[in-house]
């Protein structure tokens, strides 16, 4: 049996109420009857005292002690007295008393005058015998009481087991088989069906179907989550741009496989965090950063093109990164990212920048580029000088040999500027066989020798393989100074155009300058 | 109940007593001439006749004499001092002499015995009606007062 079970509890605390009734009752049965007992001796004292006041009266009357003594011996054997004693004229006759203090007095008349008091009678009542038999009271009732109180608990347990106990289990049982949402219930218990167990059974029955119908709906929409899951997984796993969403830390909550693509494009192993917004993909990490804090600092999406990291140099991958900042129902601020792949495009535009600045066949920079380019170095307020060269004896080789072979010289040359001039520095076709070169931060010094370095290299005799045949070209330099000479663009070109007029006439006049400076040309 | 009847009762008979015999029957308790006791309280004439003390108040024993039954004079007086019948007067007497510690006063037939008898006794004391009064005797205690 269940130790905190309804009918163990019922019986201990049935049978512990009754202890303690039982307990208290037979207290107070003793204390009652003991007081009962005392009064009902005082009252059997007093009628005592009326059956001997006429012989004791004559024995304190007549100061008798023999008669005085046989009336105290006669009272003390009365079962109520314990011991009594008469007094009279200085005199005391009186029984063996060891409790004085219930004592109970009588005044003992004159027999012959009736106010006049000759002495008195005193009896001491037998409590020790009222204690016994009021404690036998008390023990007797409390034991009927406790037979009682036993009797009641096992009816009453009786009672409760068969009216309470044994539904109670039946309907446990019962629910303990049922699974909630389907459409078994419970049995009302025989003889329950206006009880509160009935009730119960009813209310649980009611719930049941409560849960059932709910238990019905709620699969009813987690199926229609479902579908609207796998169709969101859908859009999200099938899309081709890379979709994230990650915490402002960086931890990457979710991500598709157009992401892992993307990481396996650029040699990388998917992982938790690569920092905040991804920066370890992007080169350009920081202005991300900084435009995103820009962007969501004016409640705006952020969106910008950045490079990604790659090992393969020659192949650059551009992504155009959205990013959006969600904040969740809870409070929570999450970033989605969503990365488009816009490399091709990229390299179109690259190639497209190249054809609009750079000459086709030389590669060098052609003249509008390279005029912007001054124009950027007037603009900055940056020293430079415009070197102006013009190729001597290139019209006769590309009369002689034909265009192709003036291209290939063409070309040639191209290739020997590019590599003469300082990463910084830079060199352009001006048009037909017109170059310019410019160089930053020089003194004249350093522009006569780096002109003398191209000046050799040019003049090397150059081997035309399609007509087997050695040819060489000379060159006129003019040079002007910004901002020493001019600070317009035209005006340096112009003074550079005449400086270089002058070189090639100290040619034919047999002077063979290398270079003219702006500032030696005198008109 | 039967406590306050009988006081009634006995109230009642004094009364009857005082107003109907008083007037025939003046009774005084008298001792010999010679006896230094000279006033004596109605307790003390009860103490005397009833067995408490055997002495007069001074110390001296005393001897009281009484008259044998169906006189009307015993009668009268032990009505009147202890309001007794003597039939109740013996019961006590019977009672008190099972016991044997007190003894019974002295009896004379008469009243005129009585006379004779105080007169030759200083220490006797006895009761008789005022008008038998002689000059050997001497009232100590008048029971009408």
């Amino acid at each position: 049996m269940n130790k905190s079970g309804l009918l163990i509890r019922l019986a201990v605390v049935m049978i512990f109420s009754s202890l303690a009734v039982g307990f208290i009752s037979s207290q107070l049965f003793y204390r009652f009857t003991y007081l009962n007992e005392v009064d009902n001796s005082k009252k059997q004292i007093a009628e005592l005292y009326k059956t001997v006041s006429a012989t004791a009266s004559i024995a304190a009357y007549l100061l008798d002690r023999e008669l005085a003594n046989e009336v105290v011996e006669g009272l003390a054997t009365n079962g109520v007295v314990h011991g009594a004693l008469i007094q009279f004229d200085k005199e005391v006759v009186s029984t063996k008393l060891t409790n004085k203090d219930s004592i109970i007095q009588f005044n003992l008349h004159s027999p012959f005058e009736k106010g006049r008091i000759v002495g008195h009678l005193s009896m001491v009542p037998d409590l020790v015998q009222i204690e016994i038999k009021a404690k036998k009271i008390g023990r007797d009732n409390a034991k009927a009481l406790f037979a009682q109180a036993v009797a009641a608990t096992l009816i009453a347990i009786i009672i409760v087991y068969l009216l309470i106990t044994q539904p109670m289990i039946y309907i446990s049982k019962s629910l303990h088989k049922i699974k909630p949402g389907t459409s078994k219930r419970l049995i009302i218990p025989d003889f329950h069906q206006h009880s509160e167990l009935g009730g119960l059974v009813h209310d649980i029955n009611h719930l049941l179907s409560n849960t059932q119908q709910q238990l019905a709906a709620e699969q009813e929409l987690r199926d229609e989550l479902k579908l609207l899951e796998k169709r969101f997984r859908m859009i999200f796993e099938s899309s081709q741009s890379p979709i994230i969403l990650m915490e402002p830390r960086g931890s990457i909550l979710i991500y598709n496989h157009a992401f892992t693509h993307l990481l396996e494009k650029i040699n990388l192993d998917i992982k938790k965090n690569f920092g905040a917004l991804l920066s370890e993909l992007f080169i350009e990490h920081e202005s991300l950063v900084q435009n995103v804090r820009v962007a969501f600092a004016n409640n705006e999406i952020s969106t910008g093109e950045y490079q990604l990291i790659s090992s393969s140099k020659d192949r650059p991958m551009w992504v155009q990164v959205v990013i959006n900042s969600i904040v969740s129902e809870d409070m929570k601020e999450y970033y989605q990212l969503t990365l488009h792949d816009i490399s091709k495009r990229k390299k179109e535009l690259e190639k497209l920048n190249i054809r609009a600045n750079y000459d086709q066949m030389t590669q060098l920079l052609n003249r509008h580029s390279g005029e912007k380019k001054i124009e950027k170095l007037i603009y900055n307020k940056q020293a430079f000088v415009v070197i102006l060269m013009d190729l001597n004896g290139f019209k006769e080789i590309n009369d002689t040999y034909g265009h192709d072979s003036g291209d290939e010289i063409l070309i040639n040359i191209a290739g020997i500027l590019k590599n003469s001039v300082r990463h910084d520095d830079f060199s352009c076709r001006w048009g037909g066989d017109e170059f310019v070169i410019i160089l930053t931060n020089v003194d004249k010094e350093a522009i006569r020798t780096i002109v003398k370095k191209i000046l050799l290299k040019i003049q090397k005799p150059y081997y035309l393989s399609i007509h087997q045949q050695e040819v060489s070209v000379g060159a006129s330099i003019g040079a002007a100074l910004h901002p020493k000479d001019n600070l317009d663009m035209l005006g340096l070109v112009q003074m550079a155009d005449k400086a270089m007029y002058h070189t090639k006439q100290s040619k034919v006049l047999g002077n063979n300058l290398d270079i003219t400076f702006a500032d030696e040309v005198h008109d | 109940m039967a406590h306050l009847k009988l006081t009634l009762l006995i109230i009642t008979l004094q009364l009857l007593s005082v107003t109907a015999l008083a007037t025939e029957q003046d009774l005084v308790v008298v001792v010999n001439i010679n006896n230094p006791t000279s006033q004596m309280t109605k307790s003390q004439v009860i103490d005397l006749f009833m067995g408490r003390y055997i002495a007069f108040p001074n110390g001296e024993k005393a001897t009281p004499i009484d008259l044998i039954d169906n006189n009307h004079i015993k009668r009268f007086f032990y009505q009147n001092l202890v309001g007794m019948s003597l039939a109740r007067v013996n019961a006590y007497w019977s009672r008190v002499k099972f016991t044997g510690r007190v003894k019974p006063s002295v009896k004379v037939p008469s009243e005129a015995g009585l006379i004779q008898h105080i007169q030759s006794s200083p220490l006797s004391i006895g009761y008789m009606e005022r008008k038998h009064l002689t000059k050997q005797l001497k009232i100590v205690y008048a029971l009408n007062e």
